[in-house]
């Protein structure tokens, strides 16, 4: 990879020696090369590592996006540690990641477990699972809204049948969340289990033939074979779920726009509306670079948490 | 001696069968437990398009009067009709197409271009610059947001295609990283190969490298073109004139509106549901293999 495989035509010693001396065509090259960045570095300057920076100036200044923005030091973070609302929306996210994560992990896992198996239509079976991933939020937001609607709605229909009566869903305060979490467990459960898949197939089957010879049941089997060899697939999708449903915006959107009163308005929720209802740019600021530290705060403890147990390569 | 040997082998071969079809009989509980969760996943997966396509045809006042998953009687197209001549809907797909359009011809280039100078190039800083890309995929994008409007506005292209467009045409971390793998496999030999036939790098950018990379520019066009059409919050925050709507923004506001009208809603989010439900199908492997190559390094 590195050194002059570009150029590496001339074998002879002599002219390695003469090339050295040379002006260095590799200059030209790496001209060449830095124009081929160019745009997208322009891209990532402009549109990502100055914005980065500039959330985190922005949240020591109270500004309501339009004239001067007043340095308040941090006044934000006080008052955003003060206010009920933040840490109601704090609970919140991780009430929804809490209500996500287990069932999203342990239905995906089944199903993959179901695929391993050599059993006809599985590719099929595979196909349809991952079709809710490709979902357009806003618009499957709606359709699950029509789904949990309390009077005429698919599943209190349903229950109906069963004889239960359904709660109001949506426009019930305990009930939203949950509803909500329930349409990204069934985006996501399939787009998992292809991982989980992937990862079970890459178990060597000798492991379970020589513990089968030694009278290891199935289940023996999935907890000292394939859960721990599946831990870096484990971990991947773990990681990737709780960053993407601490971060669940459209779907809350299209569904209960934070409601009723204030029962599904996650942090992610607050935030937009802080910045783009009550134009509150500097303190919607501060409650973003929160977020942030969380999830870095919680990556990096699954990374410590998988380090610890896990006896093969995290890569 | 030859007539001994065959009917060994097929008392033999009997045994076997027998032995198969004995074994298949001790799996059919297994398979019958299997295909029952599989298929309750399969409905469940496939319900909510099922519903909002039946919905989208039937007549309003068939909507309240039968139960939600029943076919339509009569079916009517008269939703779709009303939904795209009416409420404006044939503008917003294609601001829709636009705008995921673009988004997948900038991607394709722009992505391309850097990851073969991250893959192929010798340049001071090669690996720190590759770095800081990547580190940018770990930032939450609401995190950017504020900043990132209040850029567009200073150049003034809040509302604009430009400011729509401009902060994800230039190719994206996740882009470059899918190609910049995907280059890291092709034999150098190959484009030494053409360089002592004195080619320059483009023209072993067009004639070598991109013909062999046809497979995987697929597959990131129609991720970028995917993630592009369901892409809601940034088009919601930049604009807000109906001459630049995309659908996502169109529906959310379109359902402020007709919130229970729902066989308008059900036409309208079908019609974003509806073509990316084709192109899955159209493209399954490509697709399936872009998700494993997000996920695995």
């Amino acid at each position: 990879m590195q050194g002059q495989d570009t150029l590496g035509i001339d074998q002879s010693p002599v002219s390695r020696v003469k090339e050295r001396y040379r002006l260095q065509p590799s200059t030209k090259l790496s001209l060449q090369a830095y124009a081929f960045l160019l745009p997208s570095f322009l891209g990532l300057l402009v549109f990502s590592l100055i914005p980065i920076i500039a959330v985190a100036v922005i949240s020591f200044f109270s500004w309501s996006l339009i004239g001067q923005p007043t340095f308040v030091g941090l006044k934000n973070y006080a008052t955003m540690f003060s206010s009920s609302s933040f840490w109601h929306s704090l609970l919140l996210t991780f009430y929804y990641v809490l209500l996500n994560i287990p069932m999203q992990t342990v239905f995906a896992l089944l199903l993959a477990l179901l695929l391993n198996q050599k059993i006809p239509g599985r590719g099929i079976f595979r196909t349809i699972f991952v079709v809710p991933w490709m979902a357009t939020a806003v618009a499957m937001g709606i359709v699950w809204q029509w789904i949990f609607d309390p009077q005429y709605g698919t599943l209190n229909t349903f229950l109906g049948v069963l004889h239960i009566t359904g709660p109001a869903w949506l426009s019930s305060p305990g009930w939203a969340l949950p509803a909500i979490a329930a349409v990204n467990i069934w985006q996501y459960t399939g787009y998992n289990m292809l991982f989980f898949l992937a990862g079970l197939q890459g178990i060597p089957p000798d492991f379970y033939e020589a513990t089968s010879l030694d009278g290891a049941t199935p289940i023996q089997q999935f907890f000292t074979i394939t859960l721990p060899l599946l831990s870096p697939t484990m971990f991947f999708v773990l990681v990737t779920d709780v960053i993407g449903s601490a971060q669940v915006f459209d779907t809350v959107y299209a569904m209960t726009k934070g409601g009723p009163g204030d029962a599904t308005s996650v942090l992610n929720f607050n935030i937009f509306r802080q910045a783009f209802e009550f134009f509150h740019a500097g303190y919607a600021s501060a409650l973003s670079m929160v977020l942030f530290a969380i999830l870095l705060i919680i990556t990096l403890l699954q990374v410590l948490f998988f380090r610890s147990r896990a006896i093969y390569d995290l890569s | 001696m030859t007539s001994v040997s065959t009917e060994l082998v097929s008392s033999k071969a009997v045994e076997a069968e027998k032995e198969a079809k004995a074994r298949f009989w001790r799996r059919v509980p297994g398979y019958v437990v299997a295909y029952i969760v599989l298929g309750l996943g399969a409905v469940i997966s496939l319900f909510p398009y099922f519903l909002a396509l039946v919905t989208s045809l039937k007549a309003p006042d068939q909507v309240f009067s039968s139960s939600s998953w029943s076919l339509p009687n009569p079916l009517t197209f008269q939703n779709y009709i009303d939904v795209v001549v009416k409420y404006n809907f044939l503008s917003f797909i294609w601001h829709s197409l636009l705008y995921a359009g673009l988004l997948t011809i900038g991607q394709l280039i722009f992505s391309t271009l850097a990851a073969y100078a991250f893959a192929r190039m010798e340049f001071p800083g090669r690996e720190q610059i590759f770095m800081l890309y990547l580190a940018t995929l770990m930032v939450p994008a609401i995190v950017t947001l504020i900043p990132l409007f209040i850029i567009l506005r200073t150049f003034g292209l809040v509302n604009t295609w430009f400011g729509l467009v401009l902060p994800y045409v230039l190719g994206t971390p996740f882009g470059i990283f899918l190609m910049r793998q995907f280059f890291l496999t092709i034999p150098k030999d190959l484009e030494n190969a053409a360089r002592i036939d004195g080619a320059s790098t483009m023209q072993i950018m067009f004639q070598v490298i991109l013909p062999l990379s046809r497979p995987i520019m697929a597959t990131l066009a129609i991720i970028t073109f995917v993630q592009a059409w369901n892409t809601f919050l940034w088009p919601l925050i930049i604009t807000d004139s109906t001459s630049l709507r995309v659908l996502t923004v169109g529906i959310a506001a379109f359902q402020s509106n007709f919130g229970t009208q729902w066989n308008l809603m059900m036409a309208a989010t079908f019609i974003a549901l509806g073509p990316l439900l084709l192109l899955f199908f159209l493209f399954q492997k490509h697709i399936v293999r872009s998700i494993h190559m997000s996920g695995f390094k």
